[in-house]
């Protein structure tokens, strides 16, 4: 699904380069899980936005679904995001205006489907998130785990085949933390959805199939983890 | 998509209320500012342009060939129209129509003063007139036909169809009703409450009929046929009053009438401007006062854009076009200059009355009018596409991984930029518009102060008609009694401006140049100077002591100048071809423009040319009871004609009246302008404020005091005020030196001005400034430290 070929990113500042990536080749497959771990400045998150495609690589080469991402224009990117990927924020990034059932929406809308799917869409991820009651609060009104709950579902309901996620659980305490890793799990293993994470905890790197080290831009460590 | 837009964008607005509000506010005062003045700028445009032939209709005027240039009358003779119809196919119709004046006419005992004019049966065929009662065919053919504005008739009669009812005119003619019209809207230059056939004017005055070629009294209008050219007749009739009257260098020619209006003034024969510099001063200022408040629009926006850029950032990852975005953006402004829209027609609708009251004229707002209702519609999604443009492009142009990290605000350096250029923009117009108002007040002050010649002070006139003509010297001995006149004089016209001009003045040892020389002319009895207050410098006012008077003349002291007279007392002049002794000469008055050094003058006595009576009044009784005593005695003498005694000097104070205007709108657009901006910089303050809650928060804790920190918090706006009154006082020196050039009596631009402007402009922008970071200091700095 995946293909990194020796990508690099690179700050030149006053003639210093100051590297973010280097290096950095890796494949991801269909259906894996994946959570990338490092400490602080290891450049995960850098790694993860190249991957949705919010940065670019300053050089290198990216095979996403077997298209070079490199030359896409801003359309086809667009394109991708609506019908591909699905990302998740660390801050949930819910949009304030809008109510939980608005923020769900807000996907479908883009994608231009119409106004009867989008209802029995929108209605089948409430329901599965057992967020009915809550669909016309605004995210202000939710708690954090709720929010996220919300960020996700918001992801899922285009049906994407990839989820990013970006420390999904960093602001979250634990049992709810570790409620979101459940349903990462049981959406990778039922749906067959890929999923990449960035993430600090060892324990939620658990709930994954592989790990991805970090450490000062260079892959450092690509194991499976054992169940 | 719509429908949640729609949702959103009102969310928002009522979210930020104080800010929604200050924006609504400030874009509803700006579009009612520029609706108002757009109202004015049509009816100045649309003057003379009703009717779907208005662009047929042409006036004659003539261009007179002088020493100094040519100079161009819109005045002509009588006759010029008739040969004009008979001669060229091209002319459809032809009217002649005098200026019209305020003529008695009564209705049994009813009686009262309107607007009279006369003209040519022709002239039902030249304007659209829209006939409730009559025909229009015939409604002039008779002497003594009479057509009536339907306000006319209602004042006369209380009705409208009044057809074949007799009126009484001036006292002596009947007059029968053969049409009723609607009434014409203000801007017609040849409005009317009452049109009579030129064949009585005719029959009132035999002299009318005369056949003369140079005697310009009377407005000749002409429509053209649709295929006539009007360049080719122009070319045609050139000669043709050189042609019938040899003597004089004259040549006509058809101007637009629809344009005379607005292009009046003629420099050496050719239209160069008049009224339409001032339409497109006030087109200007409409523009100015609304992007004025659309800047206040764009810089809440952009300010806001840390807070929105989350929004941008989010709805780009989740499959947003930037098309779409700009689209949400642009219909979030369209909302808010919709709710300012339905506020501008709220305070249109009020302050319409109060700006028709300023102007003088009577604005209307036609609801039934479709095209009204598409230039308000223009006007508000302008409005809406030019203060949301700029916020949507620049939102939406933010890059997602950016916007997520909140990296906006250090990487926008230049939309903050751009943010001060605005404001310093919007300051700059508001600081001229101040000095503008301030400098224009200043010359109007300062003409008024400019001695004039005479004492306009308890000065009053009242028109010589009726009987006062006849029974004037036992009136004047009447109302000398009353004690409520010291002195009473019979003039020729008004003093309050000027009547009458002649050239041909004869004098031993005067050149031919010098028998070209314009004089103004006045024609009076005795006590002219005893009562206006004109002061004789050599010589004697016109007196009874000596019986010859009543063929002497005094001069000005300017006429002596250009006469190159040596002891002018006892000389004699040739004047309209009779003999006059020079009795006295008298110091020079403002009788024309007060802003230009005006013509020689001559005085003649003549008893038979009476006009206007002008009166002293009595400064040791209360006015009021004067003008009362004044018009029981005149009544008494004069029965059939209402009293109409005015104040010279109020008369004399309509002469300042365009540059007043001037004066007042710029004074109250400068105002709003000034006002306008202030909300915007309330508005950015606040913002800004709220920005740097942790910076205060820090730098409190760290020990700073109120006062460095309302430092810190205004010093960033100051600077952009005092960059635009640096940029502005020398733009607006410029502009209003330029404008007092126009004056050959002008004052100065002091610094005093200049220096109140800046002072001004630079405190009420501190102060609103400082509420805001007054606020913002003395918050609690554990409160500012929890955010984050």
């Amino acid at each position: 699904m995946i293909e990194l070929k020796n990508i690099e990113k690179y700050y030149a500042n006053k003639g210093v380069k100051s590297y973010i990536l280097r290096h950095v080749t890796t494949s991801i497959k269909e259906g894996e899980f994946v959570s990338i771990m490092g400490p602080s400045g290891a450049g995960k998150s850098t790694l993860l936005n190249i991957l949705g495609m919010l940065e670019d690589p300053t050089y290198g080469e990216y095979e996403f679904m077997g298209e070079n991402i490199t030359s896409l224009n801003e359309r086809k990117r667009i394109e991708l995001y609506r019908n591909h990927i699905g990302f998740v924020f660390q801050a949930y990034h819910l949009i304030d205006e809008m109510t939980v059932a608005e923020n769900i929406e807000a996907p479908l809308l883009y994608k231009k489907i119409g106004g009867s799917e989008r209802k029995s869409r929108v209605a089948d991820v409430l329901d599965r998130f057992n967020m009915v009651a809550k669909k016309d609060l605004f995210p202000n009104q939710l708690s954090g785990g709720q929010q996220q709950l919300v960020g996700i579902a918001r992801a899922l309901v285009a049906q994407p085949s990839i989820i990013l996620a970006d420390e999904p659980t960093g602001n979250l305490q634990s049992a709810q933390a570790l409620q979101i890793m459940d349903l990462f799990k049981k959406l990778n293993e039922e749906e067959g959805i890929t999923i990449v994470q960035v993430t600090h905890s060892e324990i939620n790197a658990g709930y994954g199939s592989r790990i991805l080290h970090l450490l000062d831009g260079v892959i450092k460590e690509d194991v499976a983890t054992t169940v | 998509m719509f429908k949640l837009n729609l949702k959103i964008a009102l969310r928002n607005l009522w979210k930020n209320r104080a800010s929604s509000l200050i924006n609504i506010t400030g874009l509803a005062i700006g579009l009612a500012s520029c609706l108002l003045l757009l109202l004015y700028v049509s009816y100045e445009w649309n003057f003379d342009k009703q009717g779907e032939n208005s662009s047929r209709i042409y006036q004659v005027l003539i261009n007179f060939e002088k020493p100094e240039g040519i100079t161009t009358g819109v005045q002509t003779p009588g006759i010029i129209g008739p040969v004009l119809k008979q001669n060229y196919p091209g002319i459809e119709a032809m009217s002649r129509m005098d200026y019209g004046s305020p003529w008695l006419i009564a209705n049994g005992l009813k009686s009262f003063k309107k607007n009279g004019r006369f003209a040519d049966p022709d002239l039902l065929n030249i304007f659209d007139y829209t006939f409730i009662a009559g025909d229009q065919k015939t409604a002039l053919n008779d002497p003594n036909n009479v057509i009536l504005s339907e306000s006319t008739a209602r004042v006369l009669f209380g009705r409208t169809d009044v057809l074949n009812k007799t009126l009484l005119f001036d006292h002596k003619v009947n007059l029968k009703v053969t049409g009723v019209i609607k009434d014409l809207p203000g801007n017609v230059s040849s409005n009317f409450d009452f049109l009579m056939p030129w064949s009585l004017l005719e029959a009132m005055n035999a002299w009318v009929k005369e056949p003369h070629w140079t005697n310009n009294q009377w407005i000749t209008l002409v429509k053209l046929s649709p295929s006539a050219d009007p360049v080719g007749i122009n070319r045609m009739i050139k000669g043709l009053i050189q042609k019938n009257a040899s003597n004089v260098k004259s040549s006509p020619f058809l101007f637009s009438f629809n344009k005379l209006h607005l292009y009046d003034t003629f420099n050496n024969g050719v239209s160069s401007g008049g009224k339409i510099d001032q339409v497109i001063l006030f087109m200007g200022l409409a523009i100015g006062v609304l992007l004025i408040a659309c800047i206040n629009f764009m810089n809440m926006a952009t300010a806001k854009s840390e807070k929105r850029a989350k929004e941008v950032g989010v709805k780009k990852t989740i499959g947003a076009t930037r098309g779409s975005l700009i689209s949400q953006f642009l219909m979030e402004s369209m909302v808010l200059t919709l709710c300012s829209a339905v506020m501008a027609a709220a305070l249109i609708e009020f302050f319409l009355p109060v700006f028709n009251n300023i102007l003088g004229i009577e604005l209307t707002i036609a609801y039934s009018n479709p095209m009204i209702w598409a230039s308000l519609v223009t006007v508000v999604v302008l409005t809406g596409l030019i203060s949301g443009s700029y916020p949507a492009f620049y939102l939406s142009s933010f890059n997602p991984v950016q916007a997520l990290r909140k990296k906006i605000g250090s990487s926008g350096l230049s939309s903050i930029k751009l943010r001060q250029v605005l404001v310093v923009g919007q300051f700059c117009f508001a600081v001229i518009l101040m000095i503008s108002t301030a400098v224009i007040y200043k010359q109007i002050q300062y003409i008024k102060n400019r001695p004039i010649g005479y004492q306009l002070d308890q000065l009053v006139e009242m028109p010589q008609e009726g009987e006062l003509q006849a029974r004037f010297e036992p009136l004047k001995e009447k109302l000398l009694q009353s004690g409520a006149v010291t002195a009473v004089c019979q003039t020729s016209g008004t003093m309050s401006d000027s009547n009458s001009d002649f050239w041909g003045l004869e004098w031993a040892g005067a050149t031919d140049a010098e028998k070209h020389i314009v004089f103004y002319q006045m024609a009076t009895t005795y006590d002219f100077a005893k009562t206006t207050g004109l002061k004789i410098t050599a010589g004697r006012d016109f007196s009874r002591r000596f019986a010859s008077d009543s063929s002497g003349v005094m001069l000005s002291q300017l006429a002596i100048k250009k006469m190159n007279l040596q002891d002018p007392i006892g000389k004699v002049v040739r004047y309209q071809g009779q003999l006059c002794t020079i009795v006295g000469v008298f110091g020079d008055f403002t009788w024309d423009s007060p802003f230009k050094t005006g013509k020689p003058m001559l005085i003649s006595f003549n008893k038979k040319n009476g006009g206007m009576i002008t009166m002293r009044l009595n400064t040791a009784k209360p006015a009021s009871a004067n003008l009362a005593m004044i018009e029981r005695i005149t009544k008494e003498f004069n029965p059939a004609y209402p009293t109409d005694i005015r104040y010279v000097d109020r008369l004399f104070a309509e002469k300042l009246q365009t540059q007043k205007t001037l004066g007042v709108l710029s004074n109250l657009f400068g105002g709003l302008a000034i006002f306008i901006s202030c909300m915007g910089l309330f508005g950015l303050a606040a913002y800004s404020a709220e920005q740097r809650t942790k910076e205060i928060g820090v730098r409190k804790v760290l020990g700073a005091s109120v006062g460095s920190l309302m430092q810190l918090l205004s010093i960033n706006f100051l600077k952009m005020v005092m960059t635009a009154v640096v940029i502005a006082v020398p733009i607006a020196s410029y502009i209003m030196s330029y404008w007092l050039k126009g004056f050959e009596f002008h004052t100065g631009i002091s610094w005093l001005i200049i220096a109140g402007a800046a002072i001004g402009t630079l405190s009420i922008a501190l102060l609103t400034v400082s509420f805001q970071a007054y606020r913002a200091a003395n918050s609690n700095p554990v409160e500012a430290l929890k955010y984050e």
